[in-house]
């Protein structure tokens, strides 16, 4: 026998807002195709609220739903991938509007907007996307919380109400947060496209200048115990030793025979890591990488990885299983001072090391044979080349354009590059004398911030290098661009290259520009620190959780967790619980009614009991011929009270209570 | 299935029986109280599950923040929703009466001693009409509340259901609460037509007549619609035009109505058509009486009367408390 369901016209209002608040937050996935469609539904869904339109028919649905998807797929191109998913939420979300005949409709709606509007989290995790996040699920919450109020009660007494349940549920998302257990991972989920930037597997003249331009963080590094100096900060990515006449790149899977296998991150050293020795002390440290789309991880020199997502491969560098899509931190070892293949290179790996293709660059190819034959070892080579960098080039982010003998025309004719310039050409000549020598890409320093003793690496840190292959040495880091600018690897880039005009040119507002003043570079710090402690504390949770928990709780069992869950939460909502039953009590009983009962009281003690419904006058006559010596005392009091309680009187209430404390 | 079903619903009938008994008034105090996840609350269960794979899966801990934000809402909403019903009070008024297959109003009054508004909280007999009502601190609201009455006689309108949703839905806190209450149903109304009047009567018996076919009385000009047999078609053939022939029967002005009146129908019959004739009856305005077996109620007219008269119908031949 339920009536026609209408809803609330409070609840309609922040439905509508809350459609309009989350399209806002997904702005960024969306298309102009899907918001058009959205602003007509809500337009439809007012008109219907209206009772000018009617709510759409079969095939006018069919036509929404057909629309939206093809709208989807024609903008994604796909359907499997989160970005085309939360659209198809979305567009749930908008069209379900037409079909809202019923309240349970509208819950729908509401277990919709809040999927929706939490998937935002899986895009960004800023502490600015998690307030947003924060907001669109207290608009659902408001309306959750309107679809069940009269309308008459406002538009203002639901959102109240939300955000009242919402602030006493915080402890418990507290407790929740601190002790439940993260599993990981139990299937794979598409992943998020980032639009991120960072170190890429193709390395072309130009490409990390562009870097230069994005003050964006890369990563941060927190050591045990102190950190290495600032020009032993070469965090290692990837090694590119494929050269195809203008891009390094990395070599094939497969094409190189002696390759090792991964070492997983957690398990034994493989067979090939018996030729690289680690001496020296080893350095722990915790890397909190912000998201790149890639899975190539960065290191200090021959890392040993903690983590079983990590593996470690035969050229010493660092992959995971899966991209880093998200915020994500691991732990690792590593022993800056090392020898790699010191008791030689196998005839495969050589040739792939001296590879070069093609005629192109002829200038240089005859310029090394030249040299080769000049000096008298390689080590001999390599301190030539370094001293021709130091003699007459420029060390810049804004070095001219290259044409297709790249290497002839930068060493030749414009001599103003960027890292990548120097270590591909160094690696050129090398390879054209015949030493075996690799570009190393990834990133060199980093900004120690002073209160913190952490270490943050920005995308302008990006760098290259060389690795030459040294006879009775193994592998050996040679870095020309410290030839030609040793401040860049003393100090720092931003100082050496702040005043160039392509410096941070994709960041106008980082705080970066503004280091000459100090306050501002204060504030800079401060906030870089508090965005390292939201990735230390809460995206990155799950690696201090066991630790910290152990602490507290002196050991980590599902019987401590479970007790821990139950005791907390008690004491969280004990609040709760006493507001509630402090609103359900009876307000204060009157003052006369009060005495009346003590009146009773008194009385039945002396052995007359009133009867229920017994008016005062009537008791006193009853304790006249019962207890004929209070007679008079509970006449007066009687009157007193009859008067007071039905007479409209005032009675001294401080006599009356004096009276009856003088009956017992 | 539906055997099983039957018998759960007989065993939690029982159950509340003795957990439950009727009251004379009542105040929903921790005892009475059930609170369960409604349907949508199942459904935000299911939610809760989603976002929890989705934070596992993406390792993501934003999401496990907010599903544990959700997850608390629903615990702190339990507290609320039974807040808003807890400490109310149920005061049963007065009953109205009605007939047996309509409705019959039960009048409640609900109590607020409590500092906190209560919200949305609907109560209903079962089969009847659902009423929303929403009580501000401290204040009492009377609601008229139908129960469907089957047969005549003592209505018990059963269980009242009080329930409540409020404030986000999720959880339904109620009770079934049975209250000593009863109202009086009368037997369903047959309509008899002009005969149940009544014998010609003896004696002291005023005279009257209504319309009927014994006596001729008047010839009226004819009005479209008449039955032909009515009309006077020797006047016609005189040509004085068409005319119909009226009659009437003569009657005892201080009707009775009489349980011998109807034979040959079983009690019930009887009953729903002395209900139907002291409604006609009282309608005219005339003094009516009522003849049952081992009961006679002497002619009279006005409203205690007839309540008498419905009264002897409604509860006649059951036992119980008159």
């Amino acid at each position: 026998m339920e009536p026609v369901w209408q809803i609330p016209r409070p609840a309609l209002f922040w439905l509508l807002f809350t459609e309009v608040a989350l399209a806002g937050l997904h702005a960024d996935h969306l298309t102009l195709w899907l918001l058009g469609a959205g602003a007509l539904v809500l337009g439809w869904r007012v008109q219907i609220y209206r009772g000018v339109w009617h709510y759409p028919g079969p095939w006018a649905k069919a036509v929404l739903v057909l629309m939206c998807g093809g709208a989807i797929l024609a903008s994604y191109g796909r359907l499997y991938g989160l970005e085309p998913m939360v659209a198809l939420l979305w567009s749930g979300f908008i069209l379900k509007l037409l079909e809202m005949q019923r309240r349970r409709d509208a819950l729908i709606l509401v277990c919709l907007g809040y999927f929706v509007a939490v998937t935002q989290c899986l895009f960004s995790q800023t502490p600015g996307t998690a307030l947003g996040t924060l907001g669109g699920v207290l608009l659902v919450t408001v309306v959750l919380a309107a679809l069940h109020r009269r309308a008459e009660a406002g538009y203002w007494r639901p959102v109240r109400t939300a955000a009242a349940l919402l602030a006493e549920a915080v402890p418990l998302m507290l407790i929740l947060f601190l002790v439940m257990p993260r599993l990981g991972s139990l299937w794979t989920v598409p992943q998020p496209r980032q639009g991120a930037i960072g170190v890429s597997d193709v390395l072309a003249p130009g490409d990390l200048s562009r870097l230069g331009a994005s003050g964006e963080v890369a990563f941060r590094v927190k050591f045990d115990g102190t950190p290495p100096p600032h020009n032993q900060l070469y965090w290692r990515g990837l090694v590119l030793s494929r050269f195809d006449g203008r891009n390094w790149s990395r070599i094939e899977p497969g094409l190189d025979a002696d390759a090792g296998a991964s070492r997983r991150g957690g398990a034994g050293p493989q067979p090939w890591e018996s030729a690289v020795q680690r001496l020296g002390a080893p350095r722990h440290y915790r890397m909190i990488l912000e998201p790149s789309g890639e899975n190539w991880l960065f290191a200090l020199e021959t890392p040993v990885p903690e983590s079983p997502d990590v593996t470690l491969n035969d050229d010493l560098t660092l992959t995971r299983a899966t991209p880093v899509a998200s915020r994500w931190s691991h732990s690792l070892t590593s022993w800056m001072d090392y020898r790699a293949a010191a008791g030689g290179l196998g005839d495969g790996r050589r040739a792939l090391e001296t590879m070069l293709p093609g005629v192109a660059n002829p200038r240089t190819r005859e310029l090394a044979a030249r040299w080769r034959g000049e000096v008298d070892s390689d080590a001999a080579l390599v301190e030539r080349v370094l001293a021709l960098y130091n003699r007459d080039y420029v060390y810049s982010l804004e070095a001219p354009l290259l044409g297709r003998d790249s290497v002839d025309e930068f060493l030749w004719r414009t001599r103003r590059g960027f890292c990548e310039h120097f270590a591909g050409s160094f690696v050129f000549i090398m390879r054209a004398a015949g030493v075996p020598a690799r570009v190393v890409v990834g990133y060199q320093g980093g900004e120690y911030h002073p209160d913190a003793s952490y270490l943050t690496v920005h995308q302008y840190d990006a760098h290259a290098w060389a690795e030459v292959w040294l006879a009775g040495r193994g592998w050996v880091r040679v870095d020309p661009t410290a030839a030609v600018a040793p401040e860049r690897i003393e100090f720092s880039v931003a100082d050496l290259l702040g005043g160039e005009r392509a410096f941070l040119a994709d960041s106008p507002l980082s705080l970066v520009r503004f280091r000459g003043i100090r306050w501002l570079d204060r504030l800079r710090l401060q906030l870089d620190y508090y965005d390292y402690l939201w990735a230390q504390w809460v995206l990155g949770y799950e690696y201090r959780q066991e630790r910290l928990l152990t602490g507290w709780l002196g050991a980590w069992d599902p019987w401590r967790l479970g007790f821990f869950i139950l005791g907390a939460g008690a004491l969280a909502l004990l609040p709760v619980l006493f507001g509630q039953l402090r609103l359900a009590r009876r307000p204060p009983r009157p003052p006369l009614e009060r005495l009346f009962e003590r009146y009773c009281r008194q009385l039945a003690r002396r052995g007359v009991t009133r009867a229920p419904g017994e008016a005062p006058r009537a008791l006193a006559e009853r304790v006249a011929r019962e207890r004929p010596a209070l007679g008079t005392d509970a006449a007066a009091i009687s009157a007193l009270l009859e008067e007071g309680l039905y007479g409209g009187g005032e009675p001294d209430l401080a006599d009356l209570r004096q009276r009856i404390r003088r009956l017992g | 299935m539906p055997g099983l079903r039957a018998a759960f619903a007989r065993r939690y009938q029982q159950w509340l029986d003795r957990r439950l008994p009727p009251v004379p008034s009542c105040r929903l105090e921790n005892r009475r109280l059930f609170i369960f996840p409604s349907g949508a609350g199942a459904l935000y269960g299911a939610l809760l599950v989603v976002l929890w794979l989705t934070a596992t899966n993406f390792e993501n801990n934003l999401v496990f923040g907010l599903t544990f934000l959700l997850a608390g809402l629903f615990v702190i909403a339990i507290f609320h929703t039974y807040g808003n019903m807890h400490g109310l009070e149920i005061v049963p008024l007065r009953a109205g009466t009605g007939f047996a297959g309509q409705d019959v109003d039960f009048v409640l009054e609900i109590r607020n001693d409590g500092r906190r508004p209560r919200e949305s909280i609907r109560l209903s007999y079962a089969g009847g009409e659902t009423r929303e009502i929403h009580l501000g601190a401290g204040e009492r609201h009377r609601v008229r509340l139908p129960a469907p009455a089957g047969q005549r006689g003592w209505l018990d309108p059963g269980r009242l259901t009080i329930a409540s949703v409020y404030p986000v839905g999720l959880l339904r806190v109620w009770s079934h609460v049975r209250l000593e209450s009863r109202a009086l149903v009368y037997p369903r109304p047959v309509a008899t037509g002009p005969t149940p009047h009544a014998r010609p009567a003896a004696s002291e018996a005023g005279s009257a007549s209504i319309p009927g076919r014994e006596e001729f009385a008047t010839l009226e000009s004819y009005r479209p619609g008449e039955p032909k047999s009515r009309i006077a078609w020797k006047q016609h053939a005189r040509g004085l035009g068409l005319h119909t022939k009226h009659f009437t029967d003569p009657v005892d002005q201080r009707r009775w109505l009489d349980w011998d009146d109807f034979p040959g129908l079983d009690t019930e019959a009887r009953l729903s058509r002395l209900c139907g004739a002291a409604l006609a009856a009282d309608a005219g305005s005339e003094a009516y009486g009522l003849r049952l077996p081992g009961q006679v109620i002497a002619p009279g007219s006005g409203r205690p009367h007839r309540d008498q008269v419905l009264r002897a119908l409604a509860l006649f031949g059951l036992d119980g408390p008159g």
